[in-house]
């Protein structure tokens, strides 16, 4: 076999046992790999209706055809499992040198399940799986137990991820780290808590084979060499943190809890000044040519990992305007494990709630917007879940449900995840994109808002087609959460399917086409919903804030600007319409036939 | 397009100017060659009347003499007319700039009955900026030899239709129209006001790696009226050069690069149109983190 590996290690952690099996060529001929192949052995591995912190919820770690490769920007893997954030699929991508490691080992997917009885982590090497003890890691932040683990086992080539004070808390939206970046949204690293799995570590020397090396290296010298063309200056100059100012001017930032889409202090936490007074080093992930992770100095002297998304959600979200603060708050969620999305979009919550008298422990915090003091103190307790940190470690959704009054209008979440730093006001399309994502408000399982952005459409009304801008974005996401290819090389392809199927035609030996690819994605789409449907959507788990719907914009040049309930159920209408699903939301049997979804076997 | 042809003078003296009419520089172009260029999307033949030997810039335009310099006006026209083939003719003078084809679609229409067709400003007849018929010329060729310079002499022989200062007014209310310009000072007031009336005013803003390499936020650039996108980058690169090569080149935005009006509206195409007061925003083509 070329490409994969055709096999997965299941490790039970209740009784230890581990067992290798063969994973079904279809399988991966139909999911790829990656968050395809994740979402298919989370079908068939978690029991209808499983408790996320249940020792039966399957943490999947999947791994791609393309990983090892050495085609850039492919050393990704996904983690896989239901999510105790929103109750649905959690599927989160990570990358690096941990992603070629688990390749290494000689598998496709790692899948754990149970739940051992002290803290512990694990260490695969090769084919030797051994479950160690980690009281000593307990408390470390996931760099600290990285290093402690690499130093103890002494592997050279060990790779680790690992889980912070968070995760072994169950914050509900904890991360997995590895080498300082973050399987980040839905919880994962709750979940991973959630069975006493403190870390992972990895070693191996399986090489991925290839079908045809000559074909790819062919590819791979095209793609390197476009993923340097002026179509990726953005990420290799100043990296995502220059949304923000722009942003800003487009009205679409975020700004206290979505009250403004404007920040006044954009300027000076924007990524042109950043990298103009604090930027430290460009830095990048294993087999990448972008490299497009900026290292900003933080005050402490530090290097601190920088995103817009981080930027976002830590700065204007929570009204705060100075970067220090932004950088040391961002610190402070790595050396936790939180995801810094759902962290802000909680915080942000919180200070409203507090501003409308519904949630005095806040000022024992000093939790108000633009006060940096009560963030830093508020994202401690959450990762240490005390006081009111308890409260918000269950994310804005369930929040909101325990303070009642009105504060669910503005728990900025859909399906319960927080939502990322696009106004959907201003970005009707994404409004659409984040209301049906299967895990929920989230703006990498689609890029919806690039219809937005490109003039294609009218970003401040709606129209019939959204709702096929909207699948075709997650269908076209879903193939590349599959292969993997990172995002940021998405514009370097001139056909991308066409391509992408010439890749894999490479890599397996298999005759995909571009039409093979594309049905894949709509594959591993219908399936993530299918999942869900099973966990018990309904409907109504496709819908926005509150707040989003009766609001108008503020502020900005979309400031006036309204999405009315009718227009989102317009354009969901649209989109259900053209995924090919009832007036419900549901997928017929038909689609299911046709997409082959009803005949996978199941595995528990 | 009319059919008519226009005749345009470029003979005169330039005394009080101190140099050639014709070549002073306006609108980044010598002053016969822009008059040319505004009435050729108008008229389908043009006629300039030089002086014999005088300096002129290639022109896209029938090229006469007069036969004698410094004869005035009744000369240039005369010369002009004979050389049209068309019937009706306009004819101005290359150092009134100020033209307004709204009133000289108007004298054009009053044509059909008359020989000429006259404004009359300011309590004067304007008889270069007016609609004459070639059937005239032999008339004018009796004026010369009686030695009638001016083109008044014409206008009671003929039909003669004199419009009237009210009825200018509604078209040019200020008659820029008959605004030449004799002096250097009256030179520096037109240029003055051209650029009042005809340049639009627009600012760019810089995001991201433009922002980056210039260190510059936003710019204010003044372009012709009706400027495009094309005329927008073009105006861009030479203010800040940095951006050429990354940012721009001679095609406009280099691949990866977007543009925004107003906040509003993404664009990308050259021939998009802009107006005084946009905001066009100069950033990256991908949005997403």
């Amino acid at each position: 076999m070329h490409g994969f590996h055709g096999r997965l290690l299941h490790l039970d952690l209740t009784s230890g046992q581990s067992v290798w099996r063969e994973i079904e060529t279809f399988r991966l001929r139909a999911f790829l790999g990656g968050i395809g192949l994740g979402t298919s052995l989370l079908y068939d591995y978690a029991p209808r209706g499983v408790d996320p912190f249940s020792p039966e919820n399957p943490l999947i770690f999947a791994s791609a055809p393309l990983v090892g490769t050495g085609l850039t920007t492919t050393a990704k893997f996904a983690v896989v499992t239901k999510s105790p954030l929103t109750g649905f699929i959690a599927d989160s991508l990570s990358s690096s040198y941990f992603a070629l490691e688990l390749k290494r080992i000689g598998i496709d997917a790692l899948i754990i399940t149970g739940r051992s009885s002290a803290m512990s982590y694990l260490s695969i090497k090769n084919q030797t799986v051994e479950i160690r003890s980690a009281e000593h890691l307990r408390g470390k932040s996931p760099l600290e137990a990285e290093s402690v683990i690499r130093a103890e086992l002494n592997w050279p080539s060990a790779r680790v991820a690992a889980i912070g004070r968070a995760g072994e808390n169950l914050v509900r939206f904890a991360t997995i780290s590895n080498e300082g970046r973050h399987a980040g949204r839905g919880g994962v690293g709750a979940v991973m808590g959630s069975k006493n799995l403190k870390a992972i570590a990895l070693s191996g020397d399986c090489r991925t084979d290839v079908a045809d090396s000559g074909g790819i290296e062919k590819i791979a010298a095209v793609l390197r060499e476009r993923s340097l063309s002026s179509l990726t200056d953005k990420y290799r100059e100043i990296g995502t943190v220059a949304n923000l100012s722009v942003f800003n001017r487009l009205g679409t930032l975020p700004t206290r809890n979505f009250q403004q889409s404007t920040f006044d202090d954009a300027d000076a936490l924007s990524g042109e000044s950043l990298t103009e007074n604090n930027f430290s080093r460009r830095h990048g992930c294993a087999a990448c040519t972008i490299r497009c992770e900026r290292l900003f100095k933080a005050l402490d002297g530090r290097d601190q990992r920088m995103e817009y998304e981080t930027l976002f959600a830590l700065g204007p979200l929570c009204g705060i305007r100075d970067p220090d603060s932004v950088l040391h708050a961002a610190q402070l969620c790595d050396v936790y494990g939180l995801d810094t999305i759902s962290t802000g979009g909680t915080l942000a919550w919180a200070m409203e709630c507090g501003e409308k008298g519904l949630l005095p422990d806040v000022d024992k915090f000093g939790l108000r917007f633009g006060a940096a003091e009560g963030v830093f103190a508020a994202i401690a307790a959450i990762g240490e879940r005390q006081g009111i940190g308890a409260l918000l470690a269950e994310g804005s959704r369930r929040a909101a449900m325990e303070i009642g009054g009105n504060s669910m209008d503005w728990a900025m979440h859909v399906k319960g995840l927080e939502l990322p730093g696009y106004e959907p006001r201003s970005l009707k399309t994404m409004a659409l994109g984040l209301a049906v994502s299967p895990r929920g408000a989230c703006h990498n399982r689609s890029g919806a808002y690039e219809a937005d952005f490109s003039g294609e459409v009218d970003r401040f009304t709606i129209d019939s087609r959204r709702g096929s801008l909207v699948a075709a974005s997650e269908d076209f996401a879903a193939t590349l959460d599959s292969l993997i290819i990172c995002k940021f090389l998405r514009k370097c392809f001139n056909d991308y399917y066409e391509e992408a199927a010439e890749v894999l035609r490479n890599v397996t030996g298999w005759d995909y086409t571009a039409n093979d690819i594309k049905r894949a994605g709509e594959r591993i789409h219908n399936l993530k919903k299918l999942f869900n449907i099973r966990e018990g959507w309904s409907t109504d788990d496709d819908w926005l804030p509150g707040r989003l719907l009766s609001e108008a914009l503020p502020t900005g040049v979309g400031a006036g600007v309204r999405l009315s309930p009718d227009e989102l159920r317009q354009m969901i209408r649209s989109y259900y319409q053209a995924r090919g699903w009832d007036d419900h939301g549901l997928i017929p049997e038909s689609k299911l036939a046709e997409l082959n979804l009803p005949h996978l076997p199941p595995h528990t | 397009m009319a059919d008519a042809a226009a005749v345009i003078l470029v003979g005169g003296k330039s005394s009080r100017m101190g140099r050639a009419k014709a070549l002073l520089p306006f609108d980044n172009e010598p002053l016969i060659a822009h008059v040319v260029r505004r009435l050729k999307s108008w008229f389908p033949e043009i006629i300039v009347v030089a002086a014999p030997d005088q300096e002129l810039p290639e022109l896209s335009a029938v090229l006469v003499r007069d036969e004698i310099a410094y004869q005035g006006p009744v000369s240039g026209i005369y010369h002009g007319l004979k050389a049209a083939t068309k019937d009706v003719c306009f004819v101005t003078s290359c150092d009134a700039p100020f033209l307004n084809f709204e009133l000289i679609d108007h004298l054009l229409e009053q044509i059909s009955d008359y020989d000429v067709v006259v404004p009359f400003w300011r309590e004067r007849f304007q008889p270069l900026h007016a609609i004459y018929r070639t059937s005239v010329v032999p008339l004018f060729k009796e004026q010369l030899e009686r030695g009638e310079l001016r083109p008044i002499f014409l206008y009671d022989k003929v039909r003669t239709r004199k419009i009237q200062e009210a009825e200018i007014r509604r078209l040019d209310p200020e008659g820029l129209s008959f605004l030449n310009m004799n002096s250097p000072a009256d030179y520096d007031a037109a240029l003055q006001l051209w650029r009042e009336r005809n340049t639009i005013s627009v600012s760019v803003e810089l995001f991201g790696i433009a922002r980056m390499l210039t260190k510059t936020q936003s710019v204010s650039l003044d372009l012709n009226e009706g400027a495009t996108l094309a005329q927008v980058f073009s105006a861009l690169g030479e203010k800040l050069p940095a951006l050429v090569g990354r940012v721009l080149n001679s095609g406009g935005l280099i691949h990866g690069y977007s543009c925004n009006l107003n906040g509003l509206n993404f664009v990308r195409a050259p021939d998009v149109k802009v107006s005084s007061g946009d905001k066009i925003f100069i950033l990256s083509a991908d949005a997403g983190g």
